[in-house]
């Protein structure tokens, strides 16, 4: 193709195809706008649906799967051999991958958004260059929304070569599952991959700097937590800081402890999770008078509005937590904006970690009610007492309420669980509809499931639990 | 090392304002940057940032205190340090011992940022209505505030309706009489209104101007530029062009006078003032530059200010440098009005209600949009045909849109 200044216009462009882009781009061409959605990568989907949400669910769900099989003598169930195909799982996750990333092009198409590969760079607050391997031209556009994303953070002494060195993305496709493996960084990302290695054979250690697994959330999510990875046999090495990495075979990590004593870990692989950055640079945000924080995340007000008027941010790029269904609704807004609503972002956002048993919250904690001011009360009811988690074989964990002890107002809901996910849903609705504890406590919940603990742990913080014994 | 928070010098010849709400307590702690608290002055309601991070060691002022640049506002330090007592609440007024030191509380929790009690539907509804849920009043279990209450308070007035004025009521002999303290800006804008009658010699001429054609143009246009640029398009933008093309050529419109030095300040810029009606009282953004700007730019910006304006959150950088003012009083009705000059400027534009009238047009009695528009002025400085002169220049732009394109 002929280099040249091209120039196109277009009402709105959207840069970035994950889950605030694609969906940003989806609303606004529904609201009547003309919209490009510019994308660097050749697939859609973002980091969730390629390389993090969708493909490591999946694995979870694999893994899950051969954990259980395996653990199941007690209910009858014993397998004489398993054999774990790891390129034929990764197979299998790639297919779904595929059909969910060609489902968003076929979305755009359908909506008649213009998808165009090439990454972006802002001339002005009212045009853009795209440059790609076919070559570079311009947009000129009236709205624009930055939907770049984040990226996994680089850590000094720890260069990531894809092999031994590996992020989330290379630990989604390994063709083998690797004997010794170290994980740098216990969050979510690598809780998650830790469980998954450690019940497909793995040894897997876990190198935290802080004294804590999950230390913003309730205390007993962290012990729950813990007490799972120590029965998966992941040895967890908290308050230990990840200094450097000896190739070899194997080769070692090397981590200092809390009194500076020395830890050698043997590593075939070294998965590194030590944290996201946002994709803000390169996109020329300068030139458009876009400002960014001193993270280098965007910096928005709850309308999705940049520093530069008809500009829009949404997604990790804005920062907050970094989690597709933020950005969706993100996206919503700022798509709405655009075209004139009178929309905001003023939710609640949950949260889930997949970890096994399942980590799910929303709203507040009850450290952080009691920090802003609230007289808390608390309910907590153990799935050790729930029916469904026996016959499920699943009874770690437990749900428990945040309200406030003088208006009865449900202010937050944290459970750990088998698929507590699934209902945090619930406990959402129950936020932003301002439900007090009568209200979820004279909802039915259907029996036998996981979500009955969720009303008997608000009927435990109204005192009138049921099914365990109330505290006095 | 505990660090004073003195009331700084928040812009040209504000030295007084008044505590309005304080955003922190004692014990919080606090960033660098991290608002403190809202102080009105003049015509602002601003809030100060917290020039250091720490510990909120102590509050010099109280709420609603009226305080002088300077007055100490606020002390920050570390938690548990101590505080030398000659900085005592303003309310203590007996006078501490020297040098005593006084022990702080370890941080204790502050007053919960409590969500309005409002579903997701409710709350959109009260973004489409301009209704700050936190000044509304919820009927549903619980508190919750529901549709209907939402919509009473749009009915109620305009966005972010100001709660009633708490007062004292009494008995007198000729019956119940409520006394409300003046508020800060009512003060200001009584202060300011006296001065210019007193100073400035008032008179206002009013002219007549067909503005069928210019409101056929707008009608066309409007919804092709909303669509286009997602700005809201009024016919302001129109008279504010045509204004500045008026005071182009009648500088002395567009000028003020120093008094002192005997000398007439003719401004090569055009700033115009744009009075916007507040629940809390008359508040006067400028449009810098509006000869440099076009059009859909203008709308928005008086859009985005008066939004501003109404919610208390104008800079007092916007607030100032104005070369003449408008005043649109049509939307309220009225025939036409005697606006007073915004001094020190020397006119003030009256633009009153856009009405089908009966006129003559080619000896034939035929209904056209008609409005008066007035213009008031120093007559010290400005003669009456002057005045005149200017008044028919204007009428004839918006009479006639395709002079007023020309003169852009």
């Amino acid at each position: 193709m002929v280099v040249g200044s091209v120039s196109r216009g277009c009402q709105v462009v959207v840069i970035g195809a994950g889950p605030g882009g694609y969906v940003a781009a989806i609303r606004l061409a529904q609201l009547g706008k003309d919209v490009i959605l510019v994308e660097k990568e050749a697939r859609l989907g973002g980091v969730c649906l390629n390389v993090g949400c969708i493909p490591s669910k999946a694995l979870i769900h694999v893994a899950d799967l051969a954990h259980e099989v395996l653990g199941a003598e007690d209910m009858g169930l014993t397998v004489s051999s398993l054999a774990i195909d790891l390129p034929k799982m990764v197979e299998w996750k790639d297919g779904i991958v595929d059909r969910l990333t060609s489902g968003v092009a076929f979305l755009c198409e359908k909506n008649g958004v213009e998808v165009v590969q090439g990454a972006a760079e802002f001339v002005s607050d009212r045009s853009l260059t795209v440059s790609s391997e076919d070559g570079r031209f311009e947009i000129e556009f009236e709205q624009a929304v930055i939907a770049t994303g984040s990226r996994p953070m680089a850590l000094e002494g720890f260069e990531h070569d894809g092999e031994r060195i590996i992020g989330s993305t290379e630990a989604l496709s390994l063709q083998a599952v690797p004997e010794k493996l170290v994980i740098i960084g216990a969050g979510y990302i690598g809780l998650e991959l830790g469980s998954v290695y450690a019940k497909l054979g793995s040894q897997v250690s876990i190198v935290e700097f802080l004294p804590k697994v999950a230390p913003d959330l309730d205390p007993e999510v962290g012990k729950a937590l813990t007490r799972q990875l120590k029965k998966l046999g992941v040895k967890l090495h908290l308050s230990h800081r990840a200094e450097s990495f000896e190739a070899g075979d194997p080769s070692v990590v090397v981590a200092r402890g809390p009194k500076d004593d020395e830890l050698r870990l043997e590593a075939d692989v070294v998965l590194m999770t030590v944290g996201r950055v946002p994709n803000s640079e390169g996109l020329g945000l300068e030139a458009a008078g876009i400002q960014i924080d001193d993270k280098g995340f965007i910096t928005v007000d709850d309308r999705m509005r940049t520093s530069a008027p008809g500009i829009y941010a949404i997604g990790d790029v804005t920062g907050g937590a970094l989690l597709a269904h933020k950005a969706y609704q993100e996206a919503k807004v700022a798509a709405e904006v655009i075209a004139g609503e009178p929309a905001a972002f003023d939710n609640v956002v949950p949260a889930v970690i997949y970890t096994d048993p399942e980590v799910a919250w929303v709203g507040l904690g009850e450290e952080e009610a009691k920090e802003q001011g609230f007289n808390v009360v608390t309910g907590t009811f153990p799935f050790k007492a729930s029916g469904r988690a026996m016959s499920l074989d699943a009874t770690d964990g437990f749900v428990k309420a945040v309200a406030d002890a003088d208006t009865k107002q449900l202010l937050g809901v944290v459970a750990v669980g088998r698929g507590v996910s699934e209902f945090i849903g619930e406990a959402t609705l129950a936020l932003e509809m301002g439900a007090f504890l009568e209200d979820v406590a004279l909802t039915i919940h259907p029996h036998p499931t996981m979500s009955e603990a969720f009303q008997e742990a608000v009927e435990a913080a109204l005192g009138r639990a049921v099914h365990m014994v109330n505290k006095s | 090392m505990a660090f004073v928070f003195n009331f700084p010098d928040v812009g040209e010849g504000i030295h007084e304002g008044r505590v309005v709400e304080w955003l922190v307590a004692e014990g919080d702690t606090v960033v660098e940057d991290q608002a403190l608290v809202k102080v009105e002055t003049d015509k602002a309601v601003v809030e100060l940032p917290s020039p250091h991070s720490g510990t909120v060691l102590r509050l010099h002022a109280a709420a609603d205190a009226d305080i002088l640049v300077g007055d100490p506002l606020v002390t920050i330090g570390e938690a548990g340090e101590k505080v030398p007592e000659d900085f005592a609440p303003v309310a203590e007024a007996a006078p501490a011992p020297a040098l005593q030191p006084a022990e702080i509380e370890a941080p204790g929790p502050a007053v919960g940022s409590r969500r309005p009690l409002a579903t997701p539907r409710t709350r959109s509804l009260a973004r489409k209505l301009g209704v700050d849920l936190k000044s509304v009043q919820g009927s549903g279990s619980g508190g919750r505030i529901t549709d209907e209450d939402v919509e009473r308070a749009a009915e109620g007035g305009s966005p972010a309706a100001p709660t009633p004025p708490v007062g004292t009521v009494a008995a007198t002999a000729d019956g119940e009489v409520e006394r409300v303290p003046i508020t800060h800006l009512r003060k200001i804008i009584a202060g300011a209104m006296r001065t210019a009658k007193h100073t400035a010699a008032h008179v206002t001429h009013v002219d007549e101007a067909d503005v069928t054609d210019l409101v056929a143009h707008y009608r066309r246009a409007k919804p092709v530029i909303e669509e286009r640029t997602g700005v809201r398009f009024t016919l302001l933008p129109l008279f504010i062009k045509a204004l500045v093309a008026t005071l182009q050529k009648h500088p002395i419109f567009n000028a003020s006078v120093d008094e002192e030095r005997g000398e007439i300040l003719y401004k090569k810029y055009y700033n115009i003032g744009v009075a916007v009606d507040t629940p809390e009282g008359l508040i006067v953004p400028v449009i810098r530059d509006a000869d440099r700007k076009d059009m859909v730019e203008l709308a928005a910006e008086v859009a985005d200010k008066a939004e501003r304006a109404r919610n208390r959150q104008l800079g007092l950088d916007e607030l100032k440098g104005g070369s003449c003012t408008i005043t649109n009083i049509g939307p309220l009705g009225g025939v036409f009005a005697t606006p007073i000059i915004n001094v020190p400027e020397l006119a003030i534009i009256g633009l009153h209600a856009i009405k089908e009238r009966p006129a003559v047009v080619d000896g034939e009695i035929v209904i056209r949009k008609m409005m008066y528009l007035s213009v008031s002025f120093d007559h010290r400085y400005i003669d009456g045909a002057e005045g005149a002169r200017f008044m028919s220049d204007m009428v004839r732009l918006v009479s006639e849109p395709m002079l007023l394109i020309a003169r852009l």
